[in-house]
This record gives C-alpha cells, sequence and structure tokens, in this order.
C-alpha cells in the first residue's frame, strides 16, 4: 500500500534524522540519571497517591459513610471518578489503534506513551467500582465463577456485570496491544546496554526478538488484528459505561442519547490528557524532534471536532428533554442549569463548549503553552460533566420528599487526588525504564515528508 | 541444522528492499532478512506467503462468542432460574454487551499466544543477532549458498552492486 | 445485671427472694418447680430463663408455658400514657419483642400510637434502676422499707403532713392501695396533675354538672366536628381511641365534616376539612360568637354555626386550652346542641385524665412553706414539667417511685423504683366501667416492687400485686376470662349528671403580640419517653424534624425576623428559653409554638449515639441533652396550667443549630424558577372530592408489554392499599415497623445527612395558597414493584423477585453496589453505610429473632414482613388450612389507628387488599413508569363544602 506524501507536507519528525540518531534520542533520557524535576514531579505524586491510599484505607475500614453520600445521592465522587478516569483511557487506544487504521502515521511519535497513559487511567479507573461498594472485599462476587452456593451466578442485565467485563477487557486487550508494540523496541535498547541486571530484563522481555522478518510478517498482522480489536472494543467500552446511566429509570440518566456522547466525550477528555503529558515530556525530555508542531496541531484539531460533538450532546439533551413533555425530565434539566448545582453545570459548559472554540485560531494552536492550559481546563470540565450527569439527576428525582443534596468530604477529595497520585506516579516510572518512543515505527515514517517522497 | 550462507549487511531501508527483490528474481534461496523495523513491502520481495494469523483471531473469536451466549442463557434460564425485575428468563439483548467484550478477549488474546507459538518467542529466549546494529539502524540479507549453481563471487558483487556495506560467509545454524 | 439475667441458675439460689414480688412464701413448692422448670427452659433455649409467670394467661386459647420459638400473646394494658390503650404483647422464648394493638379492647381495639409501640423499648433500658436508693445509695429493699417505716412513724405520731402526689392513675387496685396507705395519717392527701393538663374540662363540667368528670367522647357518633385547638388526632387525652372513631367517619357518604381552629398546624389540622388560623387568644371569642348563634338558633351566615344547628345531637364540640372559660361555653354548647348523651358521654365518663391543676397549686405552696412532711411522688417529674421546680428540698421525707434517677427523684431521699408495666400486674379503668389488665410478660429485670406492693409493705399488710388486684375483683368479673381477653366490663350503677347551668364570664379580648404555644410533640408528650431513642429519631408528622424540639413560626413571622430555619432564637416572657426556628406553613403569625418534653435529664444517654468518625457530629446539643425543655414557659396561674403564654418577645441571637430533618422540600410542586413550561404539579398525591366519588375512575394508563410475560402469579400475590384519606400521619406505622424488623438507631448527625434507616417514611406534602395550607400524608415504603428498577441493576442477584410477588432483599448476598437504591423511583432503599452500634447486651433483647440484623455495607428495605407472612403460611400448612384473608397482618397495618394500611392477597378477589385496588379512589405512585409497584394508594378526599356528611344533614 504505498502513498505518496507531498513534498510541501510537514515532516513528521523534523531534522532529517537517522535510525540510529532516533535510537540515541530515546534511549537517552532512559540512560542518564533522573533530573531535580523528574524527582520534584515523583515526588508530589508520590504523596497524593499515599494520601490517597491512606483516605481508601480508613473508607474501608470503617465504611462508606465516610463519604458525603446519602440516600438520595448514592453515587457522587466515587463513579465520577471511574467514569472520569475510564474517559481518559480512551485517547491511548483511539491514537494507537483507530489512527492506525486510518495510517495516520503522525501517531507514531505519540502512541508508545498514550497506550501506557491508557494502561495507567484504567488502572486508576478499575479501582473505584471496587471501593465505591460497601462491602470492597467482596467485589469478586461480580464475576461469574463456580461456587459452592448453588452455583449461584450473576445477573448479566446488570450494566454493572457488563461494566465488569468491559473494563477487565479493555484492560486486558490495552496491555497486550502495548507490549506487543514494546518488543521491538525493547530488544533494540536490550542490544546497546552493557551487560548487568537490567539488561539481562530487558533481554527476558524481549523475547529473544532478533529483528527476522519472518517474525516482522507475522508481527505487523497480529498489530493490525489487535488494533482491529481494540477499535471496536473501545468504542464498546464507553458505550457500556453509559449504559450505568442510561438503563436505568431516573430522569437526567434514562437518555438514548448517552452512547455516543459518551464516547466522544471520553475521547475529548483522553485527548487532552495526552496533550497534557505530550507538552510536558516533551519539553522535559527534549523530544521536540518527535513531538512536533504538527502533532499538537492535530490533536488540537480533534479536540475542536470532540468538543463539538460533546455540545451538541448537552443541546439535544435539553431539546429531548423540553420536547419529550415529561415534567420530570424537564426538571432535571432546569435544575442542572439552575439549580444548586449550577456552578458545576456551567464549570462543564465553560470547559468543554466556550473554551475549547480557541483552537480555530491557528494562532492559539501554535502558542502551546496557551494549548497546554486549555488542555488542563478540559480534563476539569470533563470530570465536572461525569459529575453533574450523576450528582443533579440524583439528588431531586421523582418525589420530592426523596430531595436532598451532597457535599464531599475530606475523605472522597483525598481518593480523587489520590487516584491522580497514582496515574502520574506509574506514568513518572515509566518515562524512566522505557521507551516514551515508538522506536520501530517512528524509523519507519523517518522519511516521511522529508522531500525523498515515500518506498516504492 | 548448519549451512553455510552468505549475508549481506545494509544501512537503509531503500537498498534492502532492492536486494532482496533482486535475489529473488535471481533464484537465490533468501534464508531470511533481518531489519530494525517492518519495512513495508519486504514480505512481497521475499515473497513470503500471507500470515495465517487472521484465520486463529476469527475462528477463536467466534468461539468465545458462541460460548458467552451459550453461558449466559444457561445460567439465567437453565441452570438456576430467577425472576429479576419480571424481564424473561432468556433477556437476550441484555446479554450481547458481555458476549461481545468476552468475544474480543478471547480472539485477542489467542492470537497473541498464537503468534508467540508461531515464532518460537519466550521469556528470555537467546537472541541470535547477525550484527549487534540490525535491531537498530542495520539491514541484513541472508542467502543460502547449498546450492550447485551457487557462485559466491557473482552473488557478493551483486551485493556489493546494491551498496551493501559489509558480505560475509558464515556457517549458520538457521532457525526456521 | 445483665449478668444475672442471662444466668438463669443464679436465679435458683434465689427463687423464693423473686417469687415474693409475685405470690409471696405461700407455695414454695410450685416455686421450685417453676424454678426448676426456668433451668430447664434456660439451659434449652440459651438466655430465655426470663419465661412469663405460669398465672398469666395466653391470648389465644393456648395451654400456657413456653414453647421454643413459638410466640405467644399476652393481652396487657398500655402503660406508656394514661389513655389505657389495650395491647397484646408477643413474647418469644420468655421476652415481649413486640406491642400490637388488642383488637378485644375496647379504647384501641387493635390499634395503637407511635408512643405505645416505642414503650416496648423502655422495658429493656440499661440505665433503669436496678435496686431502690437510699439517700442515693444503692440499698437493700428490706433496709429502705425499714428506715421509711421509722420515719412514717414519727410523721404519724407528729401528725405531720403527708402528700402523694401522682399523675392520673386509673388502676382502681392501685387507687384503694393509696386511699389504705393515707388513712393511718390524720393529714393526708392525694394529689393527681398530668403534665398535659385538661384540668379545666373538669373544672368546667363541675360548675356546669356538678360533677368533676371528663367526658368520654363518641368522634364516631359525630357527623360535625368542630375542635377548638384540641389535636384529637395526635396527643389529645387518649387519640388511638378518637383516631379509631373519626377514621370510621371519613368515608361518603357518612363521612364527617370536621372543622379545626388552632394557632399552631397540628395532625388534628391537617385532616381538617376546614381549617382556621386562630391564637389561642381568639377562641374564646370565637366560641362566645359560636354560643351565641346557636342560642339564638340562628346562624347568621356561620357556616359552623349552621351545620351545627342542621346536626343537633350528632355533633361535636371540643376545646383543648385549659382554660375555664373555654371548656364553659364548649360544655354550653354541646348542651344547647343536646350533645350530651350523644357524643358525649358523663354517664360512664372518661377517667384518661384526671389531674387537678389546682390542688397541685395548693400542693406547691404548702411544699413552698415548708408545711409538708412526706412527699410520695409516683409517675411525675414535677421539677421537670412545672413551670418551676417545687420546693422538694423543704420536704422532710421524700419518696420517689421513679423507675430511673430524673430531675425530680435525684432530689428524692429514697426512690423505690416501680416495675416497667411490662413487668407487672396492674389494672386499669380507662373509662368507668371499663376494666382493663396488665399481665406480666417477663419477670422483673431488676430488683424493682410495684408501687402498690411497696404501699402494701409500709401500710403492714404485705401482699403481691397479684393478690392485691385479684382481691379487688374477686366476685366482680370472671378472673381467666377477663385476663384472655384483657379487659371486662363492670356494671357501675351510675346516672348521668344533669346539665345545672352554666355562667359564662367575659375574658379580656385577643392579646397582643406573640403567644407562645406550648403542646406535647406526637412522640415526645409530656417527656415521660425522652429516654427513648425510637420516639427521638422519630420524625415529627408535621414539621419531619428528629432528635430536636424547634421555635415554629409563620412564614410570615420568619420573613419578618429575617430567621431562616435552625437560626436559634430566643423566647423572652419572664423567662427565657432559646431554641433553633423552623418555619412552619399554615401557623398563626402571632403563634410562637414549641414542643413539651425534651431538653430532659434522660436524653443525656444520646451523647455518643450513632457510628462515630472523624466526621461524626454529637447527637446532644450544648447543653449535653436533646432539645430544650421549654415547661419555664408554663404558668400555673387561676389553678390551671397554661399552656400558652401571651405577650411574649422573640429575638434571634445570630446562632445557628445544623436540625435534622427527614424532608428537605415540602411540595409537590417545583421550585417556580425551575418548573417544567406546563408547570403541573406532580400527581404524588391525587385528591378527590365527595362529588367525583360518583363518576366512573380514570382507568390507569395501560402500558404494552415488551417481552414475554414468564412470571405469571399462580399462587399468592401479596400488595397492599393504602388509604391516603385515613392516613393522620400519626407514625404509629413507623415505630411498628422499627421494633418488628430490627431497623438501627442512627442518631442526629446521620438523620442531618439524611440517612435514616425507616423502613416506612411518612411523607409530608403542603398545597394550597399560605392562608389556607392543605397537608397529605404519604406512607412510602418499598412498592414491592412486579418490575423492579432495583433488581434488573443488581449484579450480584442480591435482590430478585419471589413467585409470590415480593421484591426480596438478599443481605448476605449484597455487596453494596447502591446501584438499585439510585435506581429507586421511591427512594425506599436503606443503606448501612456503617455498622451501627449494638454494644448495649439489654437493649439488644428487643430484637425480633425472626429478622436479620443487617451488617455495614448491604442494602435494606421494607420487606412486607415477610418473617409474617412465613410464619402464617406454616402455621396453615401446620393445621392444614388454606391462608385466610387477615391471617398475615404486616406491622404498619397491625398498628395503624385510622386502619390506613391493608395488607393482602391481590389473587384473592374477595381480599380487602384486592378490593380496595379496585377502588374508585385506587391509584399507583408513579405507575406511569410501568414499574407495576404492588402498593394500591387510595385517594385523599377533600370535603370541604361537606356534601360527605350533608345528604343526611
Amino acid at each position: 500500500m504505498a502513498e505518496v506524501c507531498s513534498p510541501l507536507r510537514l515532516p513528521l519528525i523534523a531534522g532529517r534524522k537517522q535510525p540510529a540518531a532516533v535510537t540515541e534520542d530515546v534511549c537517552r533520557p532512559m540512560l542518564r540519571p533522573p533530573s531535580i524535576l523528574w524527582w520534584a514531579g515523583f515526588a508530589l505524586a508520590f504523596s497524593l497517591l499515599l494520601m490517597g491510599v491512606a483516605a481508601v484505607g480508613y473508607q474501608i475500614a470503617t465504611g462508606v459513610g465516610v463519604w458525603g453520600l446519602n440516600t438520595t445521592v448514592g453515587w457522587a465522587f466515587d463513579i465520577t471518578n471511574f467514569v472520569f478516569w475510564v474517559g481518559i483511557g480512551h485517547a491511548g487506544t483511539l491514537i494507537s489503534a483507530i489512527l492506525f487504521l486510518f495510517r495516520q502515521k503522525w501517531r507514531t511519535s505519540v502512541n508508545r506513551s498514550a497506550e501506557a497513559m491508557t494502561l495507567f487511567a484504567v488502572m486508576c479507573a478499575g479501582i473505584f467500582p471496587i471501593i465505591h461498594t460497601g462491602r470492597p472485599w467482596l467485589a469478586f462476587w461480580l464475576f461469574p465463577y463456580p461456587n459452592f452456593r448453588g452455583p449461584l451466578w450473576i445477573n448479566f442485565r446488570s450494566p454493572l456485570a457488563w461494566d465488569a467485563f468491559a473494563i477487565s477487557t479493555y484492560f486486558l486487550i490495552s496491555a497486550v496491544f502495548w507490549y506487543i508494540g514494546l518488543i521491538p523496541d525493547l530488544a533494540t535498547i536490550r542490544d546497546r546496554l552493557k551487560p548487568g541486571l537490567r539488561q539481562r530484563l530487558f533481554a527476558i522481555f524481549s523475547l529473544g526478538w532478533n529483528g527476522s522478518y519472518r517474525v516482522w510478517r507475522h508481527y505487523e498482522v497480529l498489530y493490525l488484528l489487535l488494533a482491529g480489536l481494540a477499535t471496536p472494543l473501545v468504542v464498546s467500552v464507553h458505550t457500556i459505561v453509559s449504559w450505568d446511566f442510561a438503563t436505568s429509570v431516573i430522569p437526567g440518566w434514562h437518555a438514548t442519547i448517552f452512547p455516543p456522547y459518551f464516547v466522544a466525550g471520553a475521547i475529548f477528555s483522553g485527548i487532552a490528557m495526552v496533550l497534557t503529558l505530550m507538552l510536558v515530556a516533551r519539553k522535559t525530555m527534549g523530544l521536540e524532534d518527535y513531538i512536533t508542531q504538527r502533532h499538537v496541531d492535530a490533536m488540537c484539531k480533534l479536540l475542536l471536532l470532540t468538543s463539538g460533538i460533546v455540545a451538541l450532546a448537552y443541546a439535544t439533551e435539553f431539546f429531548t428533554a423540553l420536547y419529550s413533555g415529561n415534567p420530570y425530565e424537564q426538571f432535571v434539566f432546569m435544575n442542572r442549569a439552575k439549580g444548586p448545582f449550577a456552578w458545576a453545570y456551567w464549570t462543564m459548559v465553560g470547559c468543554n463548549v466556550l473554551i475549547p472554540q480557541l483552537l480555530w485560531f491557528e494562532r492559539v494552536r501554535r502558542r502551546l503553552v496557551i494549548v497546554f492550559l486549555l488542555s488542563l481546563f478540559i480534563n476539569v470540565g470533563m470530570w465536572f460533566e461525569r459529575f453533574v450527569i450523576i450528582v443533579t439527576s440524583l439528588h431531586r428525582d421523582f418525589l420530592p420528599a426523596n430531595w436532598s443534596g451532597y457535599t464531599p468530604t475530606i475523605y472522597e477529595i483525598a481518593t480523587l487526588l489520590g487516584s491522580f497520585g497514582l496515574f502520574f506516579t506509574c506514568f513518572l516510572i515509566f518515562c524512566r525504564v522505557l521507551p516514551v518512543i515508538a522506536m520501530g515505527e517512528v524509523k519507519a515514517v523517518l522519511s516521511h515528508g522529508n522531500g525523498k517522497g515515500g518506498h516504492a | 541444522m548448519n549451512r553455510r550462507v552468505l549475508i549481506g549487511i545494509f544501512d537503509s531501508e531503500d537498498d534492502i528492499l532492492a536486494a532482496t527483490d533482486a535475489a529473488r528474481r535471481r533464484g537465490l534461496v533468501i534464508v531470511d532478512v533481518f531489519a530494525p523495523y517492518a519495512v513495508h513491502g519486504l514480505d512481497k520481495a521475499m515473497g513470503l506467503a500471507r500470515s495465517k494469523l487472521p484465520w486463529v483471531c476469527f475462528l477463536l473469536g467466534l468461539f468465545g462468542a458462541a460460548f458467552k451466549v451459550w453461558f449466559e442463557y444457561w445460567t439465567t434460564a437453565s441452570d438456576w432460574p430467577i425472576n429479576v425485575g419480571g424481564k424473561p428468563w432468556n433477556s437476550l439483548p441484555a446479554f450481547v454487551p458481555i458476549t461481545f467484550e468476552v468475544m474480543v478477549l478471547f480472539a485477542g488474546l489467542s492470537t497473541v499466544v498464537a503468534f508467540f507459538g508461531m515464532n518460537r518467542l519466550w521469556p528470555g529466549r537467546k537472541a541470535d543477532l547477525l550484527d549487534p546494529r540490525v535491531t537498530n539502524d542495520r539491514f541484513a540479507l541472508v542467502l543460502e549458498e547449498d546450492d550447485a549453481a551457487f557462485d559466491v563471487d557473482e552473488v557478493k558483487t551483486f551485493l556489493w552492486s546494491h551498496n551493501a556495506l559489509r558480505v560475509e560467509e558464515r556457517e549458520l545454524e538457521v532457525a526456521r | 445485671m445483665e449478668n444475672q439475667y442471662w444466668r438463669s441458675l443464679a436465679e435458683r439460689e434465689q427463687p423464693a427472694a423473686q417469687e415474693l414480688e409475685f405470690d409471696g412464701p405461700g407455695n414454695s413448692r410450685r416455686d421450685f418447680l417453676k424454678a426448676a422448670g426456668f433451668v430447664l427452659a434456660g439451659t434449652a433455649l440459651s438466655g430465655c430463663a426470663r419465661a412469663p409467670v405460669e398465672k398469666a394467661i395466653p391470648h389465644l386459647d393456648q395451654p400456657g408455658g413456653v414453647i421454643a420459638g413459638r410466640a405467644q400473646f399476652y393481652a396487657s394494658t398500655c402503660g406508656a400514657c394514661p389513655a389505657g390503650c389495650g395491647l397484646l404483647a408477643k413474647v418469644r422464648d420468655g421476652r415481649p419483642i413486640k406491642l400490637e394493638g388488642n383488637p378485644d379492647q375496647a379504647i384501641s381495639r387493635g390499634a395503637s400510637c407511635a408512643v405505645g409501640q416505642a414503650s416496648l423499648l423502655g422495658l429493656y433500658d440499661s440505665l433503669r434502676l436496678k435496686q431502690p436508693l437510699a439517700h442515693g445509695k444503692p440499698a437493700a429493699w428490706e433496709q429502705v422499707d425499714r428506715e421509711i417505716a421509722a420515719r412514717l412513724a414519727e410523721i404519724r405520731k407528729a401528725g405531720g403532713a403527708v402528700r402523694y402526689l401522682s399523675g392520673t392513675i386509673t388502676s382502681p387496685t392501685k387507687l384503694e392501695m393509696i386511699g389504705r396507705f393515707l388513712a393511718q395519717f390524720s393529714d393526708a392527701r392525694h394529689v393527681m396533675y398530668d403534665a398535659l393538663s385538661v384540668s379545666a374540662i373538669l373544672d368546667a363540667h363541675e360548675q356546669t354538672h356538678g360533677a368533676r368528670i371528663l367526658p368520654h367522647y363518641r368522634f364516631a357518633a359525630a357527623d360535625v366536628i368542630a375542635s377548638f385547638d384540641a389535636d384529637f388526632l395526635g396527643t389529645w387525652i387518649s387519640p388511638v381511641e378518637f383516631a379509631r372513631d373519626y377514621a370510621s367517619r371519613r368515608l361518603p357518604p357518612e363521612m364527617s365534616w370536621h372543622v379545626q381552629f388552632e394557632g399552631r398546624m397540628s395532625v388534628t389540622g391537617s385532616k381538617a376539612d376546614l381549617r382556621v388560623k386562630a391564637a389561642p387568644d381568639e377562641i374564646l371569642g370565637r366560641l362566645e360568637r359560636l354560643a351565641e348563634r346557636i342560642e339564638a338558633n340562628d346562624p347568621a351566615g356561620d357556616e359552623l354555626a349552621a351545620r351545627l344547628l342542621r346536626a343537633r345531637g350528632r355533633s361535636l364540640v371540643v376545646c383543648g386550652l385549659n382554660d375555664l372559660a373555654a371548656q364553659v361555653l364548649t360544655n354550653h354548647i354541646n348542651h344547647l346542641l343536646g350533645n350530651y348523651g350523644a357524643t358525649l358521654d358523663i354517664e360512664r365518663p372518661s377517667l384518661q385524665r384526671r389531674g387537678n391543676d389546682r390542688a397541685l397549686a395548693d400542693l406547691l405552696a404548702e411544699l413552698q412553706a415548708g408545711r409538708v412532711a412526706a412527699l410520695f411522688i409516683d409517675g411525675v417529674n414535677p421539677a421537670a414539667e412545672l413551670p418551676a421546680a417545687p420546693a422538694l428540698d423543704r420536704a422532710k421525707l421524700v419518696v420517689s417511685f421513679a423507675g430511673s434517677v430524673d430531675e425530680t427523684s435525684q432530689h428524692a431521699h429514697y426512690i423505690c423504683p416501680d416495675h416497667h408495666y411490662l413487668e407487672s400486674w396492674a389494672d386499669a379503668e380507662p373509662v368507668r366501667g371499663l376494666i382493663s389488665f396488665t399481665q406480666p410478660t417477663i419477670r422483673p429485670l431488676n430488683r424493682t416492687r410495684a408501687v402498690i406492693e411497696s404501699l402494701a409493705v409500709w401500710v403492714g399488710q404485705p401482699a403481691s400485686a397479684y393478690e392485691l388486684i385479684r382481691e379487688h375483683w374477686k366476685d366482680r368479673i370472671d378472673w381467666d376470662r377477663a385476663l384472655e381477653k384483657g379487659c371486662a366490663e363492670v356494671n357501675v350503677a351510675a346516672q348521668a349528671p344533669r346539665w345545672m347551668g352554666a355562667k359564662l364570664q367575659r375574658r379580656a379580648p385577643a392579646a397582643e403580640g406573640y403567644t407562645a404555644v406550648l403542646y406535647p410533640a406526637v412522640g415526645m408528650l409530656d417527656g415521660r419517653h425522652a429516654g427513648n431513642p425510637w420516639l427521638h429519631e422519630l420524625p415529627d408528622p408535621i414539621t419531619k424534624t428528629v432528635w430536636d424540639n424547634c421555635a415554629l413560626l409563620s412564614p410570615k413571622t420568619a420573613a419578618a425576623l429575617g430567621v431562616r430555619d435552625g437560626d436559634v432564637v430566643r423566647i423572652e416572657g419572664g423567662v427565657a428559653v432559646e431554641l433553633p426556628a423552623v418555619v412552619q406553613p399554615g401557623q398563626h403569625d402571632r403563634v410562637i409554638a414549641v414542643a413539651l418534653g425534651y431538653g430532659r435529664k434522660a436524653s443525656e444517654r444520646f451523647a455518643n449515639i450513632g457510628p462515630r468518625w472523624t466526621g461524626s457530629k454529637p447527637t446532644v446539643n450544648e447543653n449535653g441533652r436533646v432539645g430544650v425543655n421549654a415547661s419555664p414557659l408554663l404558668a400555673l396561674e387561676g389553678g390551671l396550667l397554661r399552656y400558652e403564654r401571651c405577650g411574649v418577645m422573640i429575638a434571634t441571637t445570630g446562632r445557628r443549630i445544623e436540625l435534622a430533618s427527614t424532608q428537605a422540600h415540602h411540595t409537590l410542586s417545583v421550585p417556580t424558577h425551575l418548573a417544567p413550561p406546563d408547570g403541573k404539579v406532580r400527581p404524588i398525591i391525587r385528591e378527590i372530592t365527595p362529588e367525583e366519588l360518583g363518576k366512573p375512575p380514570e382507568h390507569a394508563e395501560h402500558h404494552e408489554e415488551l417481552w414475554p410475560d414468564d412470571h405469571p402469579y399462580t399462587g399468592h400475590r401479596w400488595g397492599m392499599a393504602v388509604d391516603l384519606n385515613a392516613c393522620t400521619g400519626c407514625s404509629a406505622c413507623v415505630i411498628a415497623c422499627q421494633a418488628e424488623n430490627n431497623t438501627p438507631v442512627v442518631g442526629k448527625d446521620e438523620m442531618r445527612r439524611r440517612r435514616g434507616m425507616h423502613w416506612i417514611r411518612i411523607d409530608r406534602y403542603y398545597s394550597g395558597p399560605p392562608d389556607d395550607v392543605r397537608v397529605a400524608h404519604q406512607p412510602m415504603m418499598c412498592q414491592q414493584c412486579d418490575h423492579a428498577p432495583c433488581e434488573t441493576v443488581c449484579p450480584t442477584l442480591a435482590t430478585v423477585h419471589s413467585d409470590e410477588g415480593l421484591n426480596q432483599q438478599v443481605y448476605n448476598r449484597c455487596v453494596g453496589t447502591r446501584y438499585c437504591a439510585n435506581n429507586c423511583p421511591y427512594k425506599a432503599r436503606r443503606f448501612n453505610w456503617f455498622n451501627y452500634p449494638s454494644n448495649d447486651k439489654l437493649a439488644n433483647l428487643v430484637l425480633n429473632p425472626d429478622v436479620t440484623v443487617r451488617s455495614r455495607g448491604v442494602m435494606e428495605k421494607c420487606t412486607f414482613c415477610v418473617q409474617r407472612i412465613q410464619e402464617a403460611k406454616i402455621e396453615a400448612k401446620r393445621l392444614g388450612v388454606p391462608l385466610k384473608d387477615g391471617d398475615i397482618r404486616v406491622a404498619c397495618e397491625q398498628s395503624c389507628p385510622a386502619d390506613a394500611i391493608v395488607f393482602g392477597d391481590l389473587n384473592d378477589p374477595n381480599s380487602r387488599a384486592s378490593r380496595l385496588a379496585q377502588d374508585a379512589r385506587q391509584y399507583r405512585v408513579l405507575e406511569e413508569l410501568n414499574v407495576r409497584p404492588a402498593v394500591h394508594y387510595l385517594k385523599v378526599i377533600r370535603n370541604r363544602n361537606g356534601k360527605g356528611g350533608q345528604d343526611h344533614g
């Protein structure tokens, strides 16, 4: 499948690199001792993680009562965080799988770290369904394993059961996909390391890869297949997450628009997170030549697109509610926009709809600092989107006698921060011990846009 | 088994492609080509058949889906039927999501396992490298010599003509 | 004491001592057998050593004695207040675990109230005195008796004044005993007073009928009811009886017409057809005007007068003010209308309130002057209940019979603790000629002694309560039959006192400024149960607040003062009281209503109730108690306890108290700025007028089946009908459910966080314009939906549907995702946020062994009392007879005085439940969701123009 690249196109990789140089650039940060900056970041992330561990420990020891929930609002921060992190994860799969299928070569310099991000995000997400239960030590009951209670199976009609399967499948497939992509790079590093423990470890995990093309051939097919599987998977996962709400009877949850709305939102937030991380990594690890203006530009455009979809979803929700003539439905949305949680709603709209519009201007897209700030805003906005959906729908439902409010306790906030701690701790370690850029893939696209044209 | 092979080391994607293609046309037996990254078209140049992995993926995916549908039906409607929210015993639509997830899981994992199996990749396996830089930026074309019609010098010049960096003969333990 | 309770062998060592309390030394052989029996029972059933006394006779015709795991019902009489409702105490393995109304007893006719239900917990109160106290120190009965006898001898010699101060005593035996006791002294008097006094009614009848009597009101016979500030459905005299009578007349065509004049919003006012806001000081004027019109036999355009005149002899005017003039007027009106003998029975008057405030005033004066030598205090707590604590320290000898150390008994020289009523033999005569008996359902947990036994000892003729009572009724009733039924009729040759005319005196016109109205809260009454956590956590039927008493202000007044719910206000009127304010729609603008019975010593125990964690707040206020005692605002003037204080000032203090309330939004219409375009009110509560009743019911919307119906209900199909028209919000069902289903008490902080655990709650909604607020009460519990949304979403199959239509919760399978609760449109599910502490071993004895105590992290909810369903089914199977309608009565249904809740088999076309489910008033809440609830509601009937009663008016 030859493709012609016009010389006019910006080069994917700047500075006319040779393959050896790529290896050099990518491995350099791994081989030199960590910088002060890295240590600072790690210290912060790790202390957040510890705080989260303490909060969760106390909660599990004492009871879910230490959260601000009540009889009417049974979910809040817990499930908000869950949906938020799952969403973050999706960008990784999008970039590595979907863009791969669309032969978007620019993905090569970001897909490795995007996939890593997916893994860590799904890890964070996976914690919440477990700890939000009243008896976390029994959470494994969500899986249908043979037992001596009949055997008593599970309720395959429950979206939570679907969730359990979706999330675990998603984690496994993402992990495998990521590892497969790593193998050739592990071999590359193995072959340039001096003998020692590290070298031995890389030797073990590179599975004796020697670049034989008889293997490369299968490898290419395998990668394509996994990408082909991961693509519908990522869509299904967030669809199922949205069904946690859509299949209920609660006004504001019971909406057929949810699956596309959630998937778009997930990709939106994910890309934002990728940008946040990439822009930092780029600066701190000196990868300006690999993560170029062109990558940032492309991702900004994706943001613009998904922001548009999300905005449309917000509008459609209101329209369907008002059009439905269902007073409960109508009330929920009036209550979102003007009720006690209006501040959260408008934060969401501001961050997810208004602010991203700046990306229409190339001048903005070129100013990486601004792009970085934008990505942060979008992360905040998308967290609030989930919070709004969950809390505002629950706190005032059918019977006015049940109406209540919700305020988080320190334990919920600590748990949220803790999940960020876990995420960044993992990511920082990843930056140190593994190639953040898929060397094998970048080498394959070095020639792109470098005047030389494609290959026969 | 031990075979005498002639190895050409190249440093450019285009050269290895050309050399491989030419070698095949000349009827030389290409033992293998080693490359640091997937060079598109190289499989055609080597004249390799299409991979069988898609079949593994398809069949096990199918099996996973079928198994799961059956399992969900069996547990919910047959093994221990329980009235849940007045829903019918066989709530097929509700079974779809998990069925899909399990299908993907089976297809994905089985394909990976098959890949490792058919290429004999396992943790800690010793890597036999033709050149320390073959995983970095070098390409190696390995031709078989055990052939009456094989003229070493002619082939060497042929390789040189495709601007090989280095050409050497070796006794090689080849894994096929 | 718990230890001794648990050790059955320990009892064998002192059976005589134990038995003395019951049958004296006479039959020691039987004692030995009995003790041996207990040991057997004790060893057989661990911890069930205390079988009820053998002489108690089970209500059903079964042989006595205990059958393991089998409950027995003993007819008894409620001792929680003087109303004397009949009870059946459910005794399981030797301990009472639930109180039910006794259908054979004429006062309650099978119903009970929240306080009565909760009084069971008082039996297992670990703070009750374990033995008598002499000068604050534990002592043996022998010593106490010796010392008291000695002191009394002195006093007798010196001719000192002996006073016996008690609440209303309805027990003839006890009255006789007190008489015998006081007869020993030259200057002795028995003074009765009621903390919730109706003394004025008796005084008024003394004036108008020449006899100090309280009429027995018959609301069932009244077509027109005019109540002037009498909360007869909530707390007034005999609410259960009145609610039953009242409810029996609230359906067309016989529907009565009820007008309520009141300053605060009472439960009774919430049910009135016409409710008129009137401050207490305006009521006299209204009565006068009404009296004039009735005298003139000319309504002069007054609807009430017209209706009353039309319903001569079929109407009833009652007045709740403890004011002589008002009561004389009331009698006058009733007399003119010829209601005496019809709706007011004075031939067989009520004895449920006999307090004489004037006598009380005299006694207090005597005490003040130090003219009282010996004071005996029985069943009252004057130090907390009266405007000012009596000068007890000036009496030479103060003996209290209080069961625990309270504000009064702490000053007593001797405390001779009385039994809890469930431990003792007693009789009661709530209404002349109706004798109701109390049988012990468990042997006394502590070394307490019945008052009449104490008196008998001090008279010098020791006898057991059993003997005394039996002796008293010797040849007047069939003892065994009476005990079995729980009550008996004795004919009293009484003839009604005749009308002697009323001298009406004018009183000052309506006062200016605010009037403080002190009222008994439905749960707390006069505060005698202030140590009962169930009652503190019971939401007030109107305000819905828990664990606090508040200053209720009308919205206008609150706005004028600029106070919101929870702002602490200062009520000044001679004395000052500071309470959190609560805005109460429908209240008179000049009225500040404050509940009595709070801020008691007994509530200090709640300092540490509820789960403790870093974020939890205490249940008690700064004063270390629950609420504030408002008694200082009372006044004892003109020989009457006054429950309203005119001309008080109110001021804000700037402080706030975070109130706990179970309801935050009080109407069915959503806030205007959030209202949907069509602006319709949510059809959760539906109303209907008597006229509309004739019309065919609008048929419920029909839903197409989306899937094959695999679950036909072939056998039973349990369902419920709740009559919103009958429900008064009295909340008896809430406590009954709590007692039956072991739902925990969580404390104020958890309630404030909206985490109450009651399985049945009563939603209260206001409607109508602010000057004519209408109230509807809606009991809300799990609706047992056929298409239960909770079940579909539970991943672990922890909540599923039974083939009899029950929505079952499987506690041990629940992991606590709370998805079911989120998806419940009625929010009827309750989550165990913590492990709720239950380390009070004694209090745990109240737990119903048939119901699991839920652990932390699991979901729970109303089960339709599945344990009762199973029990009845097993029993029916054992007897080989089919289950009859009414065999199963769920806890809430059983206790309901208004008979508003009916449980039954919807597959049985003749069951009451299924007939009500076909009623013209039937509707189901949120049925448009197609969740198919099994609970059917019956619409409220709004009888504003009184058609209901008019077709024969």
